[in-house]
């Protein structure tokens, strides 16, 4: 009686209990705030808002480390260690005298946003072609795509040479190494572009900050200038790599006798906080100051105190600047120059500023004579650029659109590309000439036939091109790259520091990477 | 109906039959009275028939009535903190009265572990108690202070005297690199969401800590286990006479110690000696800024129980309050605290009804830590104020008027906090109950933060509000079954648990509002509208689990315990949703043989062995598995002129992902000596976490971004630990108690490699912390390297300065510059971590008096004075001011890291002292007891900064905190000064 009662006791809830356990396993999850990926690409805003994170990537190219690197690498602009500011481990030292390591985190970083870029641009591939309804335009789509990579992996073959080429999403990640040449990754990206070159947007409103048709035939202007390094079997020997002098004048053919670009009158409306009208940008990358974050010119460059003369919000960082022999180049008549701050600074109330800190008046001197110094007076050291307009009531993130393409460039290639080849020299002069007739406001300064020698079309280049990107590239093309530079920078041993070491995170990450040689 | 009939019937038979046999049996009243050792009544000491089940507990006055079987010989008679004894009721069974002697060893404590009870001679894990006596006393604001370096192996520090800052907790060291480091909190059996809600339940409520050590006694908890368990049990009421306690005190808390910074006089004259021309810098002012920023802070608490109850029905309630000011102008914290527990017995006490509910609201008033870091740029002759009152305001790189930013800017919490339980057990026979837990926390904070346009700065007002609820549902149903046939004794537990997890928030933010006046309430008010940004989120996840626990001893000699958990998780990869997690352990009372019977002075020797497995589940958010969509900033639309936002992947997959599996393995033993005047335990353990999380690095492409959390690496907790307490003197009128604990632990990375879906994942040094300051970013200075400790520094060795005042590094033997000559000195790794630490514990008591000291410390570890690398610089001059150290340690060039920052940083630390005095026969009061006490009364250290247990840099690594051994400097975060805090309190029942 007692045991069976104890058996029913227990028994009967024990049921109870073990059917509602059954019930209870499921472990099912609802998302709210983010989504998995087969719940979106739903509505066309949806694919616009998918298609652009591609281009995203590209709002670290223009400003920051990859911009940094290659401006300080090539010579014309310098970051020495003011006082305790500005040392970082030595990494800005590094980029100047070409003593960077496989582990300098700045290249990590440079290598992370191209790739991001290329991965966006594979992951978005991949997904657009397998939508169960086709997006309208998907050849466009991918065109766009393709070539807007191309771009990506022109920056990664130009910089870090041999890299691993992937194109396919769904690729295994084992399989991926960095076994094709410079020459080969070179072919593959002249490819794409000409491949899809036809399919992409022509200039017009809607295709402002995209990869359009005379953006691929400025990237393939600047691969064909640069092919005989490109391709080029001994290192720092670029007889030894194919020239493209034809093409590279031909692609700059297509541009400027498209007539869609003009140069803009005033120099400086291509860089300025509402430079959208631009008629001269031919590929830019919109910033804005409340949406689009990471244009920080004005704090890289200004002295602290230099708030004071553009009413920004806070105090710039005292960094970025150019020495005297690179200054020099500019005479006084070249409108060009006032890109540069030397001298006497004022506020905006037309008082003479002083460096709050050390009390001294702030002159600034275009001599950097030191690569570190922690005296007072080398906090004043180095010309800053205000080529693009410091925007009042901002403290970085800028409005203004930064520029990757533009047809001075374009005239500029082809007047090189043509003087190299021998080819129509008079039409070589002709182009000189249309940028400096625009720097100086006349033809007082145009060139003769008799100036129209390398050494010459590069120093123009410098002028020019001041700070946007070009600096190692055309150093390396032009010769200089490898010399010795004062202050600190002995003569590159040899050529290989012509090209950056592959990070070494990326090859711990993924041990089938071979490094460059000479790292 | 007739099932439903049926089971009316079922449940009712055997009920009824146990009624009936009870009431057949001849019984007796045994009445008497329990007093301690002073002569003052117990209340609530347990009086249980020797051998049988009846017993009862004592009233209000000491006094109890047991109604028991006729055949009763003898009762036992038992009170936490009190050695257990037989009284013989054979002879005289009526007002019986007997002392009971405290004890040491609570050897017969009843013990919370994990969905039981066991009594703490029966425990064959390794768990320590701490009771309401021996806590921590004074100005306590979050209640683990209250055992801080009381438990071998559990570490908890304070890094700063910021009231507003939780404390960190961790259980036999660090046990994970991405993951969450606390410990799974359970308060009255229901697990907290988050372990910092603690701090919002008021530390007086509080009657015991179980801190559940090893992973033999954790395992029960799962996926949740491996950072060790603290159950938390809170004061309940006895039945009889209504009981009112009132505890309360007043404290005041100032600055421990500053840095030496330049005062005016001295920045003058130091400028003077190095030429330079202070010209506007000179103000005229002499201010210490350090001074400037903090106060003398005020703090009172008080709480008020009512407790009581009658036959079968017991019941507190407690109110308290909280106010407690930071010594930094604007900082602090206000706590209302109100909760409710009862105990209902029914149907012959064979029904256990308890609910409980807690409710709590924390006004916190919050400070921006970057005001902190201006106030040792700022030149040392800066007034704070102009001559008429109002503020000096001026702008400079990383200066302003800290004092005017703090007392201006608008940045506080409220946090609303409910816990509401409710069990249900009923006895179905003889050592089986079962029952069904049900309970629901809710958290609420909602962050207010305003700061308004300063003058000269030419910064523009802005305000961010946020808004977060935390909740959760839990529910069990659980079985416990414990019986005894002969000598053995076999009890079982099974659980079955469901918990649902859910987070939302949403948080706006709005700048330059038209009418700056109306702080964060009016965000419509903003000049441009476009401006304001408002954004909501929210996710769930599901834990359920399943428990089985067998323990089985015989003749309280031989002890086996198995338990096997089963959980699974929503946040688990879908091809790892379910979770094993076993534990064995088997323990032998030595002291219980035949054997030691003639080793009189041995009163206990228990060994313990035992091996569990245990999970980590922290570092996985509710979707990390998932490839997942979201916002990743905004794009340009040219064709309409606007920015919508861009959608990418922002999470690799991981279909794989699972918790962190700690496996560990103790030896311990418990022993005691002279009946327990002596007593303690030793543990030995060798844990191994192994599917280590960490965001790796993977290329891109064909990855979508360049990091996916993985189950890869292995790192391995090896330690000892001691503890003793013992009764020195036990005099009639003095007795002297004195305890410590001492810890060994050594943290060790095994491995950072292995695969994920087959594609090889390696890591050889996974940098972390980083030196800051200016000019000192971009490479990591500790690293998680394998074969050493986390965060193992890797150096350039010092070597002096040369004739110029450069900094001299040895650069493979050689002394070499730095900076332009040397980029790459030779690097060494040295190892930060302690070797062990230690806590000591005196108390004595003179007639009324008792005076209770309390020390820890930690010896071993060094500490990265990223402060001073910062501070001791004389280039810093003329402005920013420096400390008076840069003057003198011959250092002229530019700051960079070397090892001659990484400071020793062992300490000893009287962490707390108190005396008190206990009024006796109060008329009208039942217990009066007046103390003073003090914390962080000082502290020995060769440590230059302001505090050995400052806090550390974050790792930056999944965005947890973990002992990174680098202050975290003045640049960018700065750190809230730690306090020294004197109070005065009384405890009143009546």
């Amino acid at each position: 009686m007692k045991t069976k009662n104890l058996i029913r006791a227990g028994l009967i809830p024990g049921i109870f209990l073990l059917f509602f356990m059954m019930s209870c396993t499921k472990l099912d999850q609802k998302v709210y705030s983010v989504v998995p990926d087969q719940d979106f690409w739903q509505t066309p805003d949806q694919i616009a808002a998918g298609l652009a994170p591609a281009y995203q990537g590209l709002t670290g190219i223009p400003d920051g480390d990859l911009f940094e690197i290659n401006e300080s690498s090539g010579g014309e602009m310098i970051v020495p260690t003011r006082g305790n500011d500005w040392y970082d481990n030595g990494s800005h030292q590094a980029m100047w005298t070409h003593t960077w390591k496989p582990d300098l985190g700045t290249l990590d970083g440079i290598w992370g946003t191209i790739f991001n870029g290329i991965g966006k641009a594979n992951f978005t591939l991949s997904v657009v072609n397998a939508l169960p309804t086709p997006p309208p335009g998907l050849d466009n789509i991918n065109a766009e795509l393709k070539v807007l990579r191309a771009y990506y992996y022109y920056l990664a073959m130009d910089m870090f040479g041999q890299v691993p080429v992937v194109t396919d999403f769904n690729t295994d990640p084992t399989t991926i190494n960095n076994s094709m040449t410079r020459a080969q990754i070179f072919d593959f990206i002249e490819k794409e572009v000409k491949d899809n070159i036809a399919l992409l947007p022509d200039k017009s409103q809607a295709s402002y900050g995209r990869m359009t048709q005379w953006g691929a035939w400025m990237l393939l202007a600047k691969m064909y200038l640069n092919a005989q390094i490109y391709t080029e079997t001994t290192p720092g020997n670029p007889s030894t790599g194919t020239a493209r002098w034809a093409d590279c004048i031909n692609a700059c053919d297509q541009v400027i006798n498209s007539g869609k670009y003009t140069l803009q009158a005033n120099y400086f409306d291509n860089f300025s906080i509402n430079n959208e009208g631009s008629s001269e940008n031919i590929f830019v990358v919109p910033f804005d100051k409340v949406n689009i974050g990471g244009m920080n010119w004005e704090m890289q460059t200004l002295h602290y105190q230099h708030n004071l003369t553009y009413n920004l919000s806070g105090s710039p960082w005292n960094g970025f600047c150019s020495k005297a022999d690179y200054y020099n180049q500019f005479d006084n008549a070249d409108q060009r120059k006032a890109q540069f701050l030397v001298g006497q600074q004022y506020g905006s109330d037309g008082s003479a500023l002083k460096d709050i800190q050390t009390g001294l008046p702030l002159i600034l001197s275009p001599y950097v004579n030191q690569l570190s110094n922690p005296a007072d007076s080398f906090r004043l050291a180095g010309v800053r650029s205000v080529k693009y307009q410091p925007q009042a009531g901002t403290a970085g993130n800028q409005s203004n659109d930064m520029v990757l393409f533009r047809l001075a460039d374009a005239y500029l290639m082809r007047a090189e590309a043509k003087v190299r080849s021998n080819t129509d020299l008079t039409g070589a002069l002709a182009d000189i000439n249309k940028i400096r007739e625009r720097a100086y406001g006349d033809a007082n300064h145009d060139w003769t036939l008799a100036d129209l020698t390398l050494p010459n079309i590069y120093a123009e280049r410098q002028r020019e091109m001041a700070w946007e990107g070009w600096s190692r590239q055309d150093a390396i093309r032009f010769g200089t790259f490898g010399n010795a530079r004062n202050p600190g920078k002995a003569q590159d041993p040899d050529a290989h520091l012509q090209i950056f070491p592959i990070p070494s995170p990326r090859i711990s990450a993924n041990p089938n990477l071979k490094q460059n040689p000479g790292y | 109906m007739i099932s439903n009939r049926l089971l009316k019937a079922l449940i009712l038979c055997p009920i009824l039959l146990f009624l009936a046999i009870a009431s057949q049996a001849q019984t007796k009243t045994i009445t008497g009275k329990i007093l301690d050792e002073k002569g003052n009544p117990i209340v609530g000491a347990s009086i249980v028939v020797k051998g049988g089940k009846s017993g009862t507990t004592t009233d209000a006055t000491g006094h109890f009535s047991l109604v028991a079987p006729a055949a009763t010989t003898a009762v036992t008679i038992s009170y936490i903190g009190y050695a257990s004894q037989d009284l013989d009721v054979t002879t005289q069974s009526s007002d019986v009265s007997i002392s009971l002697q405290p004890t040491n060893s609570n050897l017969s404590d009843i013990v919370v572990v994990g969905y039981g009870t066991a009594h703490k001679k029966d425990l064959t894990g390794a768990v320590a108690v701490v009771t309401a006596k021996n806590f921590n006393q004074g100005n306590v604001t979050n209640p683990v202070q209250q055992i801080q370096g009381k438990v071998a192996g559990l570490v908890i520090t304070t890094p700063g005297g910021d009231p507003n800052q939780p404390p960190l907790i961790r259980l036999r060291g660090q046990t994970s690199l991405t993951g969450g480091q606390n410990p799974l909190i359970v308060v009255d059996g229901i697990a907290l969401d988050d372990p910092n809600q603690l701090n919002n339940i008021p530390p007086s409520d509080i009657q015991t800590y179980n801190v559940l050590k090893d992973a033999s006694a954790t395992a029960v908890y799962g996926a949740r286990g491996a950072n060790g368990v603290i159950e938390i049990t809170t004061k309940k009421g006895v039945s009889g006479q209504a009981r009112v306690d009132y505890n309360g005190y007043v404290g005041v808390d100032v600055n421990a110690k500053k840095y030496d910074m330049l005062s005016a006089g001295q920045w003058k004259s130091a400028l003077q000696s190095l030429g330079i021309d202070p010209g506007s810098l000179d103000k005229g002012a002499n201010t210490d800024w350090q001074d400037a920023i903090t106060r003398t802070a005020f703090s009172h608490n008080h709480t008020l129980a009512v407790s009581g109850g009658s036959k079968g029905f017991t019941f507190r309630a407690s109110g308290s309050y909280l106010n407690q000011q930071g010594i930094v102008l604007s900082s602090g914290k206000e706590e209302f605290g109100l909760r409710f527990n009862a105990t209902e017995k029914a149907l012959n006490d064979k029904l256990n009804i308890q609910i409980g509910v807690t409710t709590t609201q924390t006004n916190r008033n919050l400070i921006n830590y970057n005001d902190l870091t201006k106030i040792f740029n700022t030149p040392p002759t800066y007034p704070v104020y102009n001559d008429d009152g109002s503020y000096f305001y001026f702008s400079d790189f990383e200066q302003y008027n800290a004092v005017a930013h703090l007392n201006q800017e608008v940045n506080y919490a409220k946090e609303y906090l409910t816990l509401m339980y409710g069990t249900v057990d009923y006895q179905f026979f003889h050592g089986l109950t079962a029952g069904v837990t049900g309970s629901i926390n809710n958290f609420n904070g909602q962050d207010h933060y305003f700061v308004p346009a300063f003058p000269v700065e030419a910064t523009i007002n802005q305000a961010t509000d946020d808004n977060y609820n935390t909740d959760s549902r839990h529910g069990n149903i659980h079985i416990n079954y414990l019986n005894q046939f002969g000598k053995h004794n076999i009890g079982f537990t099974g659980v079955y648990e469901y918990n649902y997890y859910t987070d939302n928030g949403m948080n706006i933010h709005g700048q330059n509002f038209l009418v700056p006046q109306n702080q964060d309430n009016n965000f419509s008010s903003a000049i441009d509208a476009s401006q304001t940004s408002a954004n909501t989120g929210k996710d769930e996840y599901k834990l359920i689990s399943f428990l089985g626990r067998v323990t089985y001893n015989y003749n309280e000699k031989y002890y086996i315990t198995a338990s096997y958990r089963r959980d699974g998780s929503s946040k688990f990869g879908v091809n790892n949703r379910w979770g094993d997690f076993p534990s064995f352990d088997v323990a032998w009372r030595i002291t219980q043989e035949k054997f030691m019977q003639g080793v009189s002075w041995l009163s206990e020797l228990k060994l313990r062995a035992g091996y569990g497995v245990t999970g980590n589940s922290d570092a996985i958010t509710p979707y990390a598995t998932l490839l997942l969509y979201g916002p990743i900033g905004r794009f340009y639309d040219p064709a309409n002129s606007v920015y919508p936002q861009a959608y990418a992947p922002i999470q690799n997959a991981n279909p794989d992902l699972k918790w962190e599996e700690r496996h560990g393995k103790n030896i311990g033993l418990d022993y005691g000596i002279l009946n327990s005047r002596i007593n303690g335990s030793v543990d030995y353990f060798d844990d191994k976490t192994v599917n280590l999380l960490f965001d790796y690095t993977v290329p891109v492409p064909p990855f979508f971004i360049n990091s996916i959390l993985a189950n890869v690496g292995t790192l391995t907790n090896k330690g000892v630990e001691f503890s003793i307490n013992a009764d020195i003197v036990r005099g009639r009128k003095f007795t002297w108690n004195a305890g410590g604990q001492i810890t060994f632990l050594k943290t060790r990375i095994e491995s950072l490699s292995g695969t994920y879906a087959g594609y090889p994942i390696k890591t050889d040094q996974i940098g972390s912390g980083t030196a800051v300051g200016r000019g000192l970013s971009s490479y990591p200075i500790t690293y998680l390297t394998p074969g050493y400790a986390p965060y193992v520094f890797y150096l350039p060795h010092f070597e002096g300065v040369d004739a110029n005042g450069n900094q001299l590094f040895d650069s493979a033997g050689v002394k070499a510059l730095t900076q332009d000559q040397n980029p790459n000195p030779t690097k060494y790794y040295i190892d930060p971590s302690p070797k062990f630490n230690y806590g000591i514990n005196n108390t004595f008591t003179y007639g009324n008096w008792t005076l209770n000291f309390f020390m820890r410390g930690v010896v071993g570890q060094k500490i990265f004075n990223n402060t001073r690398l910062d501070f001791d610089n004389i280039n810093r001059l003329p402005g920013n001011n420096v400390t008076k150290e840069a003057l003198t340690n011959g250092i002229k060039d530019a700051a960079a890291v070397s090892d001659l920052w990484l400071e020793k940083a062992s300490f000893l630390r009287m962490d707390n002292a108190s005396l008190s005095y206990t009024f006796q026969h109060v008329k009208g009061i039942e217990s009066l007891r007046a103390y003073v006490a003090a914390n962080n009364v000082f502290v020995i250290t060769p440590y230059k900064g302001l505090d050995p247990e400052i806090q550390t840099q974050d790792t930056n690594i999944g965005g947890t905190t973990n002992q990174a051994y680098i202050d975290v400097s003045y640049y960018g975060n700065a750190f809230y000064p730690k306090t020294r805090s004197f109070t005065l309190g009384v405890s009143v029942s009546f």
